[in-house]
């Protein structure tokens, strides 16, 4: 009959619901993430890392070769940033990024060579 | 990002602003001036009288609005009162396209009477009217009218007419009355269901004091919700006349009386204590899952029926075993509020004090507070009996209130939580700016409750 079927189907929806809630919800504490997990990310992307050290040597020599991006929120960049930076508020989701490209294309300029750092 | 647009030399600091900053490196920070037209756009329209196009497109906009009140279950309970009552009279009396509409017009316009009500006792009584709605009883009394209705939907009763009235108005006014009168009294039941929904649209009617203005807001709005209703009035005739209406018409009724039951429980849940807000839901999803799934035995002539109702009692199975797996696991975090001004004067009328918590998703603090201090059972138990907690999620950039409040509290990252004593005063010396473990956290909990 369809109902033993129906109720197999349900239990065991309610079985993977349990465990996936059980997975995502588990009380654990959020990493920050580690100095090696920043590089691969930044392999994966395909751009390059800078330490606060090597940028401000490079600051220092010369304050307009580099182009310095702060990606954080606007009211974030208005309390303090680098300076000579520009704001280019970004939110780490993809729609984000799809909706903003045009935009940072405009703000990064003609020159694909450009000393870029965001941060 | 910057790499797929092509160009070669891209650069990330991880480390950032802060470290920047605490080298002593050069900094600026733009003027606080810099949102000064966001803000400005931002200001919510001043309360004149409307006049000329600009009176006819809030109009038009009003009743969008009222469509869209559609997607709300309050006119769930019309749905089968009105099929039922219209279709009876086209089954009694020879169908005439003509009268049936005015029929459907009388019953519009008794529909949107009762609920201009809403509106007129709005800009009367000013601001009055949204605390109203949401004080302990009138939710209540919405509940229990919900769930009433919602027996009725299960079949345990039959809504119907008082015998007398409907004598009278089959006798003395051709019917048309009766469609009026049946308008006028299902806006009862409507009128308190919608005004949560609308409660912006009170507080703006409420600003203009003008209650002709109010009743007409809320005619408009009613049109809107109850066009889709005369539609089913006119056609209610032929409906009734459709095959298969069978089994299913009586499951899906059932299934919006389920609807009406968790709409109730959303309604006061607000009001009631501790561990019964998270059984209650937990218990109206079960019982809807079982209920719906396989107790029910109602079966219709198309195949895909039992698949449909298996699947429906799934889903909210699925919804139950989610929240008490949820629940058990974590156990209860404490509530959110959302901001706004009123919570915070309702903090000061109640004496409590006021714990804002600026938030955003990427910032692990921010979510150690969450998952360990907003969870821990002590802080919770404390935080109900003498705390509102807001939250301000400022994951998302460019909304105008939380930039406000960014500005207003002189925010300078996430996360921050911010007390405000009794007074409503911030206790700047209580500011967190970096996660605390929830035993220091009690400790300023406790220190905020005592005045300076």
């Amino acid at each position: 009959m369809k109902s033993r079927a129906s109720i197999v189907l349900a239990l065991s929806a309610v079985v993977v619901a349990v465990v996936f809630v059980w997975y995502g919800q588990r009380p654990t504490i959020p990493a920050q993430a580690t100095w090696d997990e920043v590089l691969i990310e930044a392999e994966v992307g395909g751009y390059r890392i800078i330490t606060t050290e090597e940028l401000a040597d490079r600051y220092r020599k010369d304050s307009s070769a580099q182009l310095l991006v702060d990606t954080r929120q606007e009211w974030e960049y208005r309390t303090g940033h680098m300076e000579s930076a520009l704001n280019f508020p970004m939110e780490p989701t993809w729609w984000s990024r799809w909706r903003k490209a045009g935009d940072l294309e405009d703000l990064l300029g003609s020159d694909k060579e450009r000393y870029l750092v965001f941060y | 990002m910057a790499v797929s647009l092509g160009y070669k030399n891209v650069y990330r600091d991880p480390y950032g602003f802060p470290k920047w900053q605490d080298k002593g490196l050069p900094i600026n920070s733009a003027p606080a001036g810099l949102t000064a037209s966001l803000e400005a756009a931002a200001s919510v329209p001043s309360a004149q009288s409307l006049q000329g196009w600009a009176m006819l497109w809030t109009l038009l906009g009003i009743f969008a609005g009222g469509l869209a009140l559609n997607l709300t279950p309050c006119v769930y309970p019309m749905i089968p009162i009105t099929v039922s009552f219209f279709g009876g009279r086209a089954a009694q009396e020879k169908p005439n396209q003509l009268k049936l509409v005015a029929h459907g017009l009388c019953y519009l316009m008794g529909l949107a009477l009762t609920n201009s009500i809403l509106g007129v006792v709005a800009a009367l009584t000013g601001g009055l009217m949204g605390a109203i709605l949401q004080s302990p009883l009138v939710l209540t009394i919405i509940a229990v009218v919900l769930v009433l209705f919602a027996t009725s939907l299960f079949g345990l009763w039959e809504l119907r007419l008082p015998g007398s009235l409907n004598q009278m108005a089959a006798k003395s006014y051709t019917g048309y009355f009766g469609s009026l009168f049946m308008g006028l009294t299902l806006g009862v039941v409507a009128a308190p269901c919608i005004g949560p929904f609308v409660l912006g649209l009170l507080t703006w009617v409420a600003s203009m004091g003008d209650p002709w203005l109010g009743f007409l807001i809320f005619f408009i709005l009613s049109l809107g919700m109850g066009l889709p209703l005369f539609v089913l009035a006119i056609f209610s005739g032929q409906l009734q006349r459709m095959p298969q209406a069978g089994g299913w018409m009586i499951w899906v009724r059932k299934l919006m009386g389920w609807v009406l039951v968790g709409m109730a429980v959303y309604f006061i849940r607000p009001i009631i204590p501790g561990a019964m807000k998270v059984i209650m839901p937990i218990g109206v999803a079960l019982a809807a899952g079982l209920h719906l799934g396989w107790i029910d035995k109602n079966q219709a002539s198309f195949k895909l029926f039992p698949w449909l109702k298996a699947i429906v009692g799934t889903v909210c199975l699925v919804f139950a075993a989610i929240w008490i797996t949820a629940w058990i696991i974590r156990g209860p975090g404490v509530e959110w509020h959302t901001y706004s001004e009123k919570i915070l004067q309702e903090a000061i009328v109640q004496n409590k004090v006021v714990i804002i918590d600026f938030y955003a998703e990427w910032c692990t603090p921010c979510r150690e507070f969450e998952e360990i201090v907003f969870h821990d059972p002590d802080i919770v138990s404390l935080a109900e009996a003498g705390f509102i907690l807001v939250k301000v999620d400022v994951t998302q950039g460019g909304n105008p209130l939380h930039e406000q409040l960014l500005k207003k509290y002189d925010i300078k990252g996430v996360p921050t939580i911010v007390f405000l004593d009794t007074l409503g005063i911030e206790r700047l010396d209580l500011r967190l700016v970096d996660f605390l473990p929830p035993k220091q956290f009690l400790v300023h909990m406790g220190r905020v409750q005592k005045p300076l």
